[in-house]
């Protein structure tokens, strides 16, 4: 009896053993679906296949696009943005007193403006130019310029404007931005103003 | 050809035929009444005249164009000694005729009696040609003899007017020891739109000549010693840089110093180039090698110090400085290095000339009526106006002769070039053309 219960174990036993054999035989059989595929259906999937490639090629030209596009705008957005800041140094005059090469405040402030703008565009260079009125004599006018654009030169070096990236001259009395002779007149014309370097 | 190296242009075509001495020893020492001590403090005045020309060899003149034009010029040259005083034709007693150009055919006592002290006669050869030979002799009226006798042979009449500066030379010298004013030529700039070129011409705006053509702005121009170069501040293309002009190539070399500026290039006696400049940071003098290398440094210090002017010992320096908080002139001794102030009147004392004897200091203050020309006396500190104005007068330039001061002045509204003398004498206007004229330098004609 024992025996007759042990070969009906060792049988169940291989009769399970065998059967799992079996279930992989049958997990195995679907591994190559398309196989299985028809010709018309392998057309189709392989034309899905292809528009979404072109699908994704597009998008990502779109996206190409986009940024070309956006990277335009911030180049021209910055030409603009730095024509600006040249006209508005280009219109800047610092004024001083008579015989006098000293920065009042608001000098002080339009240097301060134009320091700004200098850090903003660093590709900027300046010259300085001294101007004097026609009073007092031409030579010692020139040395008078000199100190007025060195005034407004040495201020933007304290405000952190590299020396490399500005030049100074002094006309003197030689260019006057108003030619009559009166306080107004000299007034407008005792200045430091500034041009681009190219 | 090898002459024509040699010898300057002129020369080849104006030539002096003979010096007409026929002073005797007696007569030179007679003299001493027609000599005229400019330099002193208050100088006397000759009535001097000028005959009308006479034809020698012939009885009439073949063309009375030429011998007119060496009398008017002879009168304009000499119109610009303030120590002489043109006596005009109907001043003469009897009218302004001579019999001859020699001192015999001369009725002298009609011009002492019309107090003329001098007398001036011209003698036009035509038969070798238009213009001729030309005799000029200058008498004594009161001792009715010739004190100066010239005679020119003048083949082109554009050589009329370097004769008779010539002959006033010699003139001037006979009567004052200093006949260098004719043999001046002034550089100075002129002014068209915003472009200011270096320009030469003589006291009497002959020979007007552009130097340079730069087409920027060309300042303060100051010859050399030998009137071989001129040294100017040239502005353009955003810097400040030292121009010469050489006589010899008729080029302009542009040299680029240290610093932001170039400011007054003033030559030294010795031929060596001063000028402002601002190496450290502000405008100094220095010397320049030979060059034009920036060399040693004459006059450092904070404020602003520009315009030397050199004596012609080269021992005294003239400049302008802001040292006292508004420019002022000085002047210092080279040798000793000390530093004489010597403007203390005004707030504003600029463009010093020192005179060759390194007496005086000539500059320009602004007094409330414009700028002024003003003259210190630097042995007694003296000071006087020289120039009165209206507008601006600037620019003061001492001549060779430290008699003349040229200066600029926009008393009619546009700047012009003005003689004066040491005195104060009353302002000669120099023919200039248009444009405005200023910054008036001295210099000569090497060739003359």
């Amino acid at each position: 009896m024992n025996q007759k219960r042990y070969f009906i174990l060792l049988a169940l036993l291989a009769a399970l053993v065998l059967s799992f054999g079996c279930g992989k035989q049958t997990v195995d059989t679907p591994r190559d679906p398309h196989a299985q595929l028809s010709e018309e259906e392998r057309a189709r999937l392989a034309e899905e296949q292809r528009r979404q490639e072109m699908e994704r090629q597009a998008l990502e030209e779109r996206r190409l696009q986009e940024e070309r596009l956006a990277r335009e705008r911030d180049r021209v957005s910055d030409e603009q943005l730095l024509e600006e800041v040249i006209d508005v140094i280009l219109a800047t005059r610092i004024h001083f007193a008579f015989d006098s090469y000293e920065l009042n405040q608001e000098a002080r402030s339009e240097l301060q403006k134009i320091a700004e703008n200098l850090k903003k565009f660093d590709t900027l260079r300046l010259v300085i130019e001294g101007h004097c009125d026609e009073r007092g004599t031409a030579e010692y006018n020139l040395a008078l310029g000199e100190r007025r654009a060195r005034a407004a030169y040495e201020f933007l070096i304290l405000l952190g404007v590299p020396s490399q990236r500005l030049q100074i001259i002094s006309y003197g009395e030689e260019r006057p931005l108003d030619p009559r002779s009166n306080e107004s007149a000299w007034a407008q014309n005792r200045r430091a103003e500034f041009k681009i370097l190219q | 050809m090898l002459i024509k190296k040699i010898l300057p242009k002129q020369l080849t075509f104006l030539i002096v035929l003979s010096v007409l001495l026929l002073m005797s020893n007696s007569s030179l020492l007679a003299q001493e009444s027609l000599k005229i001590d400019i330099f002193g403090p208050g100088q006397d005045q000759i009535n001097i005249f000028i005959a009308p020309a006479l034809p020698l060899g012939h009885d009439v003149f073949q063309d009375n164009e030429h011998p007119e034009r060496i009398r008017n010029l002879l009168r304009q040259n000499l119109r610009l000694l303030p120590f002489l005083r043109d006596t005009r034709d109907a001043e003469i007693l009897g009218g302004p005729e001579v019999a001859g150009v020699r001192g015999a055919d001369i009725d002298f006592r009609k011009f002492n009696l019309s107090r003329v002290d001098m007398l001036i006669t011209i003698g036009v050869d035509q038969q070798a040609g238009l213009p001729g030979s030309v005799e000029l002799r200058a008498f004594e009226v009161f001792g009715q003899r010739m004190v100066l006798g010239k005679a020119y042979t003048v083949h082109e009449p554009d050589q009329i007017h370097l004769m008779v500066r010539r002959f006033c030379a010699e003139l001037m010298d006979y009567l004052t020891g200093h006949g260098g004013f004719f043999q001046a030529k002034i550089a100075f700039e002129r002014k068209h739109d915003d472009i200011k070129e270096i320009w030469t011409v003589t006291p009497l705006g002959h020979d007007l000549r552009r130097i340079t053509s730069l087409n920027a702005i060309a300042l303060s121009p100051e010859w050399s010693p030998d009137s071989e170069k001129i040294a100017f501040t040239l502005l353009k293309d955003n810097r400040n840089s030292l121009g010469v002009w050489t006589r010899s190539t008729d080029e302009v070399s542009v040299y680029n110093l240290p610093g932001n500026t170039v400011i007054s290039p003033a030559f030294a006696p010795d031929g060596r180039l001063s000028v402002s400049i601002d190496p450290m940071g502000r405008p100094d003098i220095y010397w320049l090698d030979r060059d034009f290398r920036m060399d040693k440094a004459i006059m450092e210090h904070w404020a602003i110090d520009v315009s030397p002017s050199f004596d012609r010992s080269g021992n005294k320096m003239a400049f302008a400085s802001g040292r006292l908080g508004n420019p002022h002139i000085f002047v210092i001794n080279l040798a000793t290095n000390q530093v004489q102030r010597v403007t203390y009147d005004g707030r504003y004392n600029t463009n010093p000339t020192i005179s060759p004897d390194g007496r005086y200091v000539a500059f320009t203050r602004q007094t409330p009526d414009g700028h002024r020309i003003f003259l210190t006396d630097l042995e007694t500190g003296r000071e006087r106006q020289l120039s009165f104005g209206p507008g601006n007068d600037e620019d003061p330039s001492f001549a060779p002769d430290g008699y003349f001061i040229a200066f600029s002045s926009n008393r009619d509204g546009r700047y012009r070039l003005y003689l004066t003398t040491r005195n104060g004498d009353s302002p000669i206007i120099i023919p200039t053309g248009d444009g405005h004229a200023t910054a008036p330098a001295w210099g000569r004609e090497p060739e003359f």
